[in-house]
């Protein structure tokens, strides 16, 4: 403060002045200040390579449009920022797989029946795929670490599973897995698919495939958005699960 | 009150219960949803209710920041407004936005970023609106003859607050510059400008309650905003961890952001000093309660909790958990919510001429209030640190988890019973208050401080 009103303070009251106390906080905060703008001056030279920002297509760009303006971080995390309601998505597409995220998006409420519940946007396919191959870029984005990997007790019981149908589909372990399990490992909203080849034969577990509904209505067994091809080879490997042929083994 | 143009604090002042009753409510459609009850899904989605409950409370704590520099600014610099008719104005335009924006919420129109979620359009007229705010309070400061620290940091801090709002606006296609830009506005604002305002304001507040020479506590003012600026403006990079920015933040964003909790301990030790010193003891005790329990609160809830998830080597198991709401909890109450309702607490009775401070609701409201909010932080604790040690640490299933921890969320609804009904007897103590009335008619404007030593108009200017 003011040169003579600050020497009288100074000498009524010690060491620190109202002055020096002044200095302290001005220069401390332009030494900040310009510390802080130097590194992030750097940072925004460093960010298009930990990014893969040479990966920003036209859909991963039109995916964040669609994941901003429908505030899915509303509910969910990206990059461990959002709300805590629903699961982090950082990593989904590696986690779940495209299959998986498709089939949530298309219709939320059949893959987790009486769950805590997310809202059902009625995507068209384009935006579908627009959100996937958002996810996919966020997911290899270098986050130091983040997140961590489980380091306490058993590893998640979905490695297993991958594990142990390394000959099934892809579509099979990243979305059949959800509710079913086999061997021992997987969700448990629907029955254990051990032995289904035993118990169901091929026509059959075509026609449950393409519509639960219209074998059994009121099943909470949701109609998947399968292709031509993925049902032909779930049919098959479906078929192959004999539990006679696994106690031969 | 000194000066007519003091009054419109009040309407800000009124906006502030309104809006903070409204939060409350969509706090808990939110606690309910977490214990598993989600039945208003279709009409007010989980993400409706999250930008409806933290825009609100932006909301509100920045018409409590307007509400407290209008009525400062004129007591500081002893005269009136510059354009009072304006803050009216100001005043229902912030209303407008912010309901449309409330609004827009419920009709999935936003920006989806967080605690950014207006939407564009609406940003610009926030800005316009801010902007004229600041310039009211600025042209009254800039013609006053007395320019004290205590208005000055006051001035710039909420000038600060206005540009820093602007950084949130820049496009981007890549998230992790979206995040960067992000924090900011977040972490900019309140572990940086808004203590500045927030410092200024507990002045004020110290100078009128205590009585202790203002020159002293100006110096402290400036000590603690130092070790702010010193630690929170590096501090940043708590926040540029694991969101796709370099390594080296880990380390700068640690060593900074540790050092933060200094300021606000450096705070509530500066309240309890002052109010220990302060010989003369102003009839207003709720109002030094609301005082020296902000510092306290925002050390707990900001310093210490902020502290808890703070170092990378922790904030990489907690990031984006439950932990974080409930040092947000916490640390919004403590520094910002009490820090506005200690200057209503303050400043109504001065207004109306009414002594409802005396009553038995002002102490109930404070305690209650009090009480209520840390059991809400310890109910959110353990749900954080379960959902934590469960998922994060052992690989469990996220709704698995969720099923787990619902039972907390059923402590938080009840804790958050105890709080609300805290705020129920701040809010009938407002309206018991009533209307305010002309200047200088209670015996409470002769308790204004006596003509105090202070700075020439050219050395302030130069002051922040
Ligand atoms: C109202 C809250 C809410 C909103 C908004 C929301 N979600 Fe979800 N989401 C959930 C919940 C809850 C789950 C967990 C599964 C369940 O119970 O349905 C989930 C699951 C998911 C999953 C599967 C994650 C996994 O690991 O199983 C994906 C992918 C997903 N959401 C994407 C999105 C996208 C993209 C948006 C925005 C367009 C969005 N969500 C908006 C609540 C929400
Ligand atoms: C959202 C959970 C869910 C998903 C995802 C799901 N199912 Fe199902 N599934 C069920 C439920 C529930 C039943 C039991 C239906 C009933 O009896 O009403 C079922 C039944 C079945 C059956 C009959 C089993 C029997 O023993 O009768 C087969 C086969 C089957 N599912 C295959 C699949 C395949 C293949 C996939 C992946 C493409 C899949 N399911 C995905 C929930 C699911
Ligand atoms: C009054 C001051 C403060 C307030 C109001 C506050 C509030 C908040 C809020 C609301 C968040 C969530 C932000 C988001 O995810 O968008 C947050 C995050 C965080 N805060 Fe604070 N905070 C304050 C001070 C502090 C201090 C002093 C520290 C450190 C010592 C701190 C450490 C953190 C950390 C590490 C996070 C990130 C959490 C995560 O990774 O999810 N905060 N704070
Ligand atoms: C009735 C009392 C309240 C209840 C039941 C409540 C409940 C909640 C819930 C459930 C969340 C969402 C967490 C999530 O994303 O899953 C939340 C977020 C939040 N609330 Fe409250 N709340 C209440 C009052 C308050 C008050 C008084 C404040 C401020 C002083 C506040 C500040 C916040 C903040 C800052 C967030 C965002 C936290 C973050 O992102 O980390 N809430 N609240
Ligand atoms: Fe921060």
């Amino acid at each position: 403060m003011g040169g003579a009103l600050g020497t009288k303070a100074e000498e009524r009251r010690g060491m620190l002045s109202k002055s020096a106390a002044k200095a302290f906080f001005l220069g401390g905060t332009a030494v900040t200040a310009s510390v802080f703008l130097a590194l992030t001056w750097d940072t925004f030279q460093q960010i298009p390579g930990r990014t893969n920002a040479s990966a920003l297509t036209e859909g991963v760009k039109r995916g964040k449009h669609l994941w901003e303006s429908n505030n899915c971080m509303g509910c969910h995390t990206l990059f461990g920022e959002g709300a805590y309601y629903a699961p982090e998505l950082t990593k989904v597409h590696e986690r779940r797989g495209p299959a998986f995220i498709r089939a949530m998006l298309k219709d939320p409420q059949a893959m987790f029946p009486g769950q805590r519940q997310m809202t059902n946007y009625h995507f068209k396919d384009e935006e579908i795929e627009d959100l996937v191959a958002f996810f996919e870029w966020v997911g290899k984005v270098d986050l130091n670490g983040f997140p961590a990997k489980p380091n306490l007790g058993a590893p998640a019981q979905r490695a297993q599973v991958a594990g142990s149908t390394g000959h099934a589909p892809e579509v099979f372990g990243q979305v059949c897995t959800t509710c079913h399990s086999l061997q021992g490992a997987g969700g448990t909203v629907g029955p254990a698919l051990d032995g289904v080849g035993d118990r169901l034969d091929a026509a059959y577990l075509e026609k449950w495939l393409r519509d639960p509904m219209s074998v059994k209505p009121g099943t909470t067994m949701p109609k998947l958005p399968l292709d031509d091809a993925q049902l032909g080879a779930l049919v098959t490997f479906l078929s192959s699960q004999k539990l006679t042929k696994e106690v031969a083994q | 009150m000194k000066f007519q143009s003091q009054k419109v604090a009040w309407g800000f002042f009124a906006t502030c219960m309104l809006l903070l009753s409204l939060q409350l409510i969509y706090g808990f459609i939110m606690g309910f949803a977490h214990a598993g009850y989600d039945g208003l899904h279709q009409w007010i989605p989980f993400n409706t209710a999250r930008a409806t409950h933290t825009n609100l409370l932006v909301m509100w704590l920045l018409a409590g920041f307007m509400g407290a520099a209008y009525w400062i600014i004129p007591d500081e610099c002893d005269r009136e407004l510059a354009w009072p008719r304006l803050a009216w104005v100001q005043l229902i335009a912030l209303v407008v936005v912010g309901v449309t924006a409330i609004i827009g919420f419920h009709l999935n129109w936003w920006e989806g970023r967080k605690f950014l979620e207006i939407p564009r359009p609406l940003d610009f007229l926030v800005v316009v609106d801010v902007l004229l705010f600041v310039g009211n309070i600025g042209w009254t400061v800039w013609k006053a003859d007395k320019k004290s620290t205590t208005s000055m940091v006051l001035f710039f801090g909420l000038l600060a607050a206005a540009l820093l709002y602007l950084p949130g606006m820049i496009p981007t296609d890549n998230q992790t510059v979206d995040s960067f830009w992000r924090w900011w506005v977040v972490h900019l604002w309140v572990e940086g400008v808004w203590e500045l305002i927030m410092g200024a304001i507990l002045s004020y507040l110290l100078i009128k309650l205590t009585g202790v020479d203002r020159e002293i506590i100006e110096k402290w003012l400036y000590v603690i905003v130092g070790f702010t600026f010193l630690s929170g403006v590096l501090g940043t990079g708590h926040h540029y961890y694991y969101i796709g920015t370099p390594r080296y933040w880990l380390m700068v964003g640690g060593i900074f952001s540790a050092l933060e909790p200094l300021a606000f301990l450096g705070m509530a030790i500066y309240a309890f000093a002052m109010a220990k010193k302060g010989g003369r003891t102003h009839p207003n005790r709720v109002a030094l309660l609301w005082t020296v329990g902000c510092a306290f609160m925002s050390f707990v809830g900001a310093g210490f909790l902020g502290f808890a998830h703070t170092l990378p080597q922790v904030n990489m198991y907690t990031h984006g958990t439950l932990v974080t709401a409930m040092h947000g909890h916490m640390a919004f109450w403590g520094a910002y919510a009490m820090l506005v309702l200690a200057i209503m607490a303050y400043a109504l009775p001065i207004m109306t001429g009414r002594k409802v401070y005396e009553g038995a609701t002002a102490g109930f409201a404070f305690w209650t209030s009090n009480i209520g909010m840390t059991a809400m932080t310890l109910a959110f604790a353990v749900a954080g640190v379960s959902q934590v040690v469960l998922e994060r640490r052992a690989g469990m299933d996220f709704l698995t988890v969720q099923k787990e921890i619902e039972i907390h969320f059923w402590g938080l609804i009840l804790a958050a019973c105890l709080f609300t009904l805290g705020i129920c007897a701040f809010i009938y103590d407002f309206i018991r208050y009533g209307l305010p009335t002309a200047p200088l008619r209670s015996g409470e404007a002769r308790s204004v401080t006596p003509p105090e030593i202070l700075p020439t108009a050219a050395a302030a200017r130069g002051a922040v």
